[in-house]
């Protein structure tokens, strides 16, 4: 039996006239690692602010393992760490003087060194936050969403501003925490990154949750295709098509891979009848691809 | 609760402008000791000058009204509030947890001015005055020194209220403090003005403004013909507009959006 670490019931939210979160519904079960994706404006801060109980909202229910969440009810808070857009940061301060500053009584300075070192920070742990660079900083408020090793942690763009070791630290230092059982709600716009960590993954567009789907089920529904370029293309798609093999519509000649179409049989097929290849490529249909179909029916939807 | 003021004082003595207020202000009562010592004509008589303070009662408002704009104001520049909002503290334990802090902050400059005033009169007035000599016709000098430092203290936190409630309103630190302090100074150029409008409308007697005479009042007995005002409903009025300030403020702040 899996349980929830984190459900959200028809949560609706407006500044103003304007309408931000619409009846925004989903669960997270713990444990998992869920990417919150969608365009700019979409509404992913938002739904992270009303998570920490940052706001009031006229509808639905937060419930952060099995408490509700409000600006007046913030007992769950205790167990959940987040960096929210941008890392706040005194300036006057000292990156490990931040992590002390914030540290619960029981975590232990083993610990919060023990971050510290993870992310490599360790050469100017001891420098005052106001000569940080970008990524420095952003990495001191992901060690201060994690120092207290909490059970739910949310973090909003945590890449931004990252070089690649640092993603790469980042992602192994996310996937470790996950396996002890901590539970990740994560937005980001680096897909690529994105989808090597996540197990489920919300889109959101204009307020609304327009897709939940367990990265698996994603995967393994998209297309993988072969694509040929010929001398001649439409012969090449004739003859293929004559052979049984499935051709996909996008044009061009692309064959869909099913696991048993050799790619040399074709090759051998296509040059036996005279069709000179100049290229050929494997296309998958990766995160990105996948999200930006997805957005743009739910545009046409909306605009009927 | 604790775990929170212990955190702002964590903040504040880190600060730099922390340190260097406390030396520019010991600095500069040094300062005015060396003055009235040599130039007692034109910088005051000593014993004025340790009642109040070697001005000290003058200075401590602005660096209090400068650290009460940062303790709010900085946190939304920062961006920390968030940090400090989402934890299983309350809104209010937050704000509260500032206040306190900014209390604690100025019984340390009254606490630390006091020693040094004493110190000054010590090295460079022994001679020259008592601490129980007469002050006036009814008070000793120390006697009128701590009515004086009681009266600007509480006036002080009528003035730092109101400024912990301005300091909600504007998201950066700089501004806080600039409004802050030409705010001060401006209280006073237009309370002299005040007092002679108050002779003609008796129930402007009231203002914050002639509040601010409380310390003249404590230690002046003829005061009271200028302001209008009993000692009593003087303190009175004091508290009134301070806690008044400090409710506004906590509706503003638990009510803002981060
Ligand atoms: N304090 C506010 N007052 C008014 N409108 C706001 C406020 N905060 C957010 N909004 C609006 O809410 C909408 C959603 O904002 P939000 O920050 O949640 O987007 P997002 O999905 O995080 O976008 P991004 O990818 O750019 O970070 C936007 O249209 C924004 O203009
Ligand atoms: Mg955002």
């Amino acid at each position: 039996m899996t349980t929830s670490i984190l459900d959200i019931e028809h949560l609706s939210k407006s500044f103003g006239h304007k309408q931000v979160l619409k009846d925004v519904s989903f669960g997270v079960q713990a444990g998992h690692i869920i990417g919150l994706v969608g365009p700019n404006g979409a509404g992913k801060s938002t739904i992270m602010k009303a998570i920490l109980g940052l706001f009031n909202y006229p509808e639905g229910k937060i419930m952060v393992d099995g408490e509700v969440v409000s600006p007046t009810s913030h007992q769950s808070m205790d167990e959940v760490g987040a960096l929210i857009e941008y890392p706040g940061i005194y300036p006057f301060l000292t990156g490990y003087q931040h992590l002390h500053l914030f540290s619960k009584k029981t975590t232990s300075d083993t610990q919060v060194m023990d971050i510290v070192r993870k992310l490599r920070m360790d050469a100017y742990i001891n420098r005052k936050a106001k000569t940080y660079s970008l990524g420095m900083k952003q990495k001191l408020g992901i060690a201060l969403a994690l120092v207290n090793n909490p059970r739910l942690v949310i973090l909003d763009e945590p890449m931004n501003g990252l070089d690649p070791q640092s993603n790469k630290d980042l992602r192994n230092l996310i996937l470790s925490y996950a396996r002890s059982g901590t539970t990740f709600l994560i937005s980001s716009h680096i897909l690529s990154e994105l989808e090597k960590l996540i197990d489920d993954i919300v889109v959101i567009d204009q307020g609304q949750i327009v897709y939940t789907q367990s990265m698996v089920t994603l995967e393994s529904g998209s297309k993988k295709l072969l694509a040929f370029k010929t001398s001649d293309d439409v012969k090449a798609s004739h003859i293929l098509a004559q052979h049984g093999y499935q051709l996909d519509k996008s044009g061009g000649v692309s064959v869909i891979e099913n696991g048993q179409n050799q790619m040399a049989d074709m090759i051998n097929l296509l040059t036996g009848n005279g069709i000179n290849i100049e290229d050929v490529q494997h296309v998958h249909n990766d995160l990105e691809t996948i999200l930006l179909n997805l957005l743009k029916d739910d545009q046409v939807k909306g605009s009927k | 609760m604790i775990t929170l003021v212990k955190q702002e004082c964590f903040k504040l003595l880190h600060k730099s402008s922390t340190y260097i207020s406390s030396a520019t202000l010991l600095l500069l009562m040094t300062a005015l000791g060396f003055l009235s010592k040599y130039y007692p004509g034109s910088w005051g008589k000593p014993e004025i000058q340790f009642v109040q303070l070697f001005a000290g009662i003058y200075w401590i408002p602005l660096f209090m009204i400068a650290a009460c704009s940062s303790i709010i104001a900085m946190e939304f520049q920062y961006g920390t509030i968030k940090e400090l909002l989402y934890r299983k503290y309350y809104r209010g334990q937050i704000l509260i947890s500032k206040w306190i802090t900014m209390f604690l902050y100025s019984v340390y400059f009254f606490s630390v001015s006091l020693a040094w005033s004493l110190v000054i009169k010590a090295v460079l007035f022994n001679d020259t005055f008592k601490l129980s000599d007469q002050y006036n016709n009814q008070l000793t000098i120390i006697h009128a020194n701590i009515l004086i430092i009681i009266g600007s203290f509480l006036v002080l936190w009528m003035i730092l209220s109101l400024v912990l409630l301005l300091a909600n309103v504007f998201r950066s630190t700089a501004t806080a403090i600039s409004i802050g302090i030409v705010g001060y100074f401006g209280l006073y150029i237009i309370e002299g003005m005040m007092i002679k409008i108050m002779n003609r409308w008796e129930w402007l007697k009231w203002n914050p403004l002639n509040i601010l005479n409380l310390p003249l009042q404590l230690t002046e007995p003829n005061a009271d013909k200028v302001t209008l005002l009993s000692t009593p409903e003087m303190v009175g009025a004091c508290l009134g507009y301070t806690i008044i300030s400090l409710v506004l403020s906590y509706i503003v702040f638990k009510r803002r959006s981060v």
